[in-house]
């Protein structure tokens, strides 16, 4: 176990920095106006342009660009913005945002895991009622019609009946965060129900279960301590990740409510050219989404210790 | 001897008999047919796709304004739809029946080129990569590599470095988007290619490419199908998201995503600017999502009499 741990956080370790150095060259290859204000261009000689490129370093050969941007990697050493937010930190900055994201995508997370295996479970109990009918419409609008559209639909129904802010702000955070988190939510709900309905059913049409019906086991009994049981262990394994995914931000969600969190950040920070954040948030990203599914594959062997890791790493 | 002409006797050709037992009527495609049309909402759904498709064309035509000759009316902005504006008017005054269906064309149209294209560069690299061992490293780190990345820092790379248009966005998709498909195509083929009667083959001396082609690739036919059919609202969905933060067409292409974007701040006080384009885009996506799932629970042999 230790072992396979050990070569498998090795292993992500490399799947990040060949990330980092593909989205490093690829940002080096962009034409270096884009490292000024249109304000700059406009004003400074191409001598002075010139002069603060080189200061910056920028206009030295790649491999010691990168070579330089390996070493400050190792000593943590993440820059300071360049124009989003001048002389910062990219890490103060990043960990602010983070922490709006972060409290947005956990309650969205808490609300969907709940509401999510809820609806799975009635629509398992119910199955082929009306209960089950609607909760199958749910999710295939959900899941087929693009988001921004689904996000659209509730934005009117909030501001018209609920007459809930359109817009997130910080002074009022309390009913401003009520809309983003509802779409947040919007999705995963539908997918917990679909896996939870999915699996359950699975588990229902086992022979054990027949057993356990013969030897007189109520249906209640049965439901929790063998069906829900059963059925959670791979619903597990997408936990981790997708609570990773959400504190990551979604960037169109918090885009169209104007929330400052990570997603805006991200596009801002390209627009702008800020390379420094952009290679940062790059990092964070990627070591969420690796993260998760590492965490995942972890919690669905404690939950079910038949399953064993080591293999060949093919645990899905 | 007598003994044995008691036991047994001839039985006389039986052209009814002969017929009953020796034609079977079973033909995969048939059935494959024969159970997609079982499935009522995926079928009323397809037709609902394919008059919406075909009346885009008609509208277009029988608009009364060309999109390509849309100018700037401020005086008549917001008009509700009516005789002359059908659709109603955008913030600007412009004639929003013809951009919705031009968007909606646009839109299938995109869905149409990066879902084949993903499909045939996924099924090939997916065949590969599964039955091919020395690619297995390789490929997988490439796909953690470019899963692992959001999405919108290739677009918005690729926005910076080459601009914005349709060929290229379609590219885009294609490049990133043929990973899930090859990735479920791989699976399957290792489930496969070890199976006894194609370690025998091997042994036989078949090529790999025969290998692939007779006797992995009909096990693929469902699961590409799936994926060829629910890419298509993926890419729709993509596709708004990416207009929506700037990063997909120009825009002066009317898109959903587009529309949509420039309707976000009116839209709660002129909902037509939503129902429209929100209706015709969901008409298209669910059809897809709906008719791909129908028709992968009818190509599994499993489900078949």
């Amino acid at each position: 176990m230790l072992k396979y741990t050990v070569k498998r956080l090795l292993q992500s370790l490399f799947t990040i920095l060949a990330i980092v150095t593909i989205v490093f060259l690829l940002l080096r290859l962009l034409p270096t106006d884009y490292y000024f204000t249109e304000d700059q261009l406009m004003k400074m000689t191409e001598q002075q342009k010139h002069d603060q490129l080189e200061r910056a370093g920028l206009l030295d050969p790649m491999g010691v660009q990168l070579v330089r941007y390996y070493g400050q990697l190792l000593r943590l050493d993440f820059g300071e913005s360049r124009r989003l937010q001048v002389g910062f930190k990219v890490t103060d900055i990043i960990a602010e945002r983070f922490a709006i994201s972060m409290r947005f995508g956990l309650s969205a997370m808490a609300i969907s895991l709940f509401l999510g295996v809820l609806l799975g479970i009635l629509q398992t109990i119910n199955k082929n009622g009306i209960l089950d009918h609607i909760g199958t419409g749910y999710t295939i609008f959900v899941n087929a019609v693009p988001h921004l559209v689904s996000y659209s639909l509730i934005l009117i129904f909030g501001q018209k009946v609920l007459k809930l802010p359109s817009l997130y702000s910080p002074r009022n955070p309390g009913p401003s965060s009520i809309l983003p988190i509802i779409c947040l939510a919007l999705g995963s709900v539908a997918n917990y129900a679909l896996w939870t309905r999915r699996y359950m059913v699975d588990e229902l049409n086992k022979d054990y279960i027949k057993l356990a019906r013969i030897k007189g086991m109520g249906y209640r009994e049965i439901m929790v301590k063998h069906v829900l049981k059963n059925a959670f262990v791979p619903l597990v394994a997408y936990i981790p990740a997708s609570i990773l995914l959400t504190i990551g931000g979604s960037l169109l969600v918090e885009r169209f409510y104007s929330i400052p969190g990570m997603g805006p950040l991200l596009t801002d920070a390209i627009g702008l050219y800020d390379t420094n954040i952009v290679q940062t948030l790059v990092m964070v990203y990627a070591s969420l989404g690796i993260l998760g599914v590492f965490l995942g594959d972890v919690m669905m062997m404690l939950f079910d210790p038949r399953i064993k890791l080591a293999g060949r790493g093919e645990t899905r | 001897m007598n003994n044995q002409d008691e036991l047994f006797r001839f039985v006389e050709h039986s052209s009814e008999a002969a017929e009953r037992i020796g034609y079977s009527d079973y033909s995969y495609w048939k059935s494959v047919f024969s159970n997609f049309v079982k499935k009522k909402s995926a079928v009323v759904m397809s037709f609902m796709f394919l008059a919406v498709f075909l009346f885009s064309f008609v509208a277009l035509a029988i608009g009364k304004y060309d999109y390509t000759a849309l100018e700037t009316q401020s005086a008549l902005a917001f008009t509700l739809p009516n005789g002359e504006f059908w659709f109603g008017t955008d913030n600007l005054g412009r004639d929003y029946w013809c951009q919705v269906w031009y968007a909606a064309q646009v839109s299938i149209r995109l869905a149409m080129i990066v879902a084949v294209g993903e499909c045939i560069i996924g099924v090939v690299m997916g065949c590969l990569w599964g039955y091919v061992q020395a690619l297995d490293r390789p490929l997988t780190e490439v796909y953690n590599i470019i899963s692992n990345v959001p999405m919108v820092i290739y677009m918005t790379l690729v926005s910076l470095l080459v601009g914005q248009s349709f060929a290229i966005m379609a590219t885009a998709m294609i490049a990133t988007g043929w990973l899930a498909m090859a990735r479920n195509v791989r699976n399957l083929v290792l489930m496969y290619r070890d199976r006894e009667y194609n370690l025998a083959s091997r042994c036989l001396g078949t090529p790999v490419w025969r290998v692939l082609v007779k006797n992995v690739v009909p096990y693929l036919v469902s699961v590409v199908i799936l994926r060829l059919a629910l890419s298509i609202p993926g890419t729709i969905a993509m596709e708004t998201t990416l207009s929506y933060l700037g990063l997909g067409l120009d825009p002066n292409t009317p898109t959903l995503g587009i529309l949509l974007r420039n309707a976000r701040s009116y839209f709660v006080n002129y909902p037509y600017l939503l129902i429209f384009p929100a209706a015709i885009v969901s008409i298209i996506t669910i059809t897809f999502y709906l008719v791909g799932n129908a028709f992968s629970d009818a190509a599994d042999p499993r489900n078949h009499v």
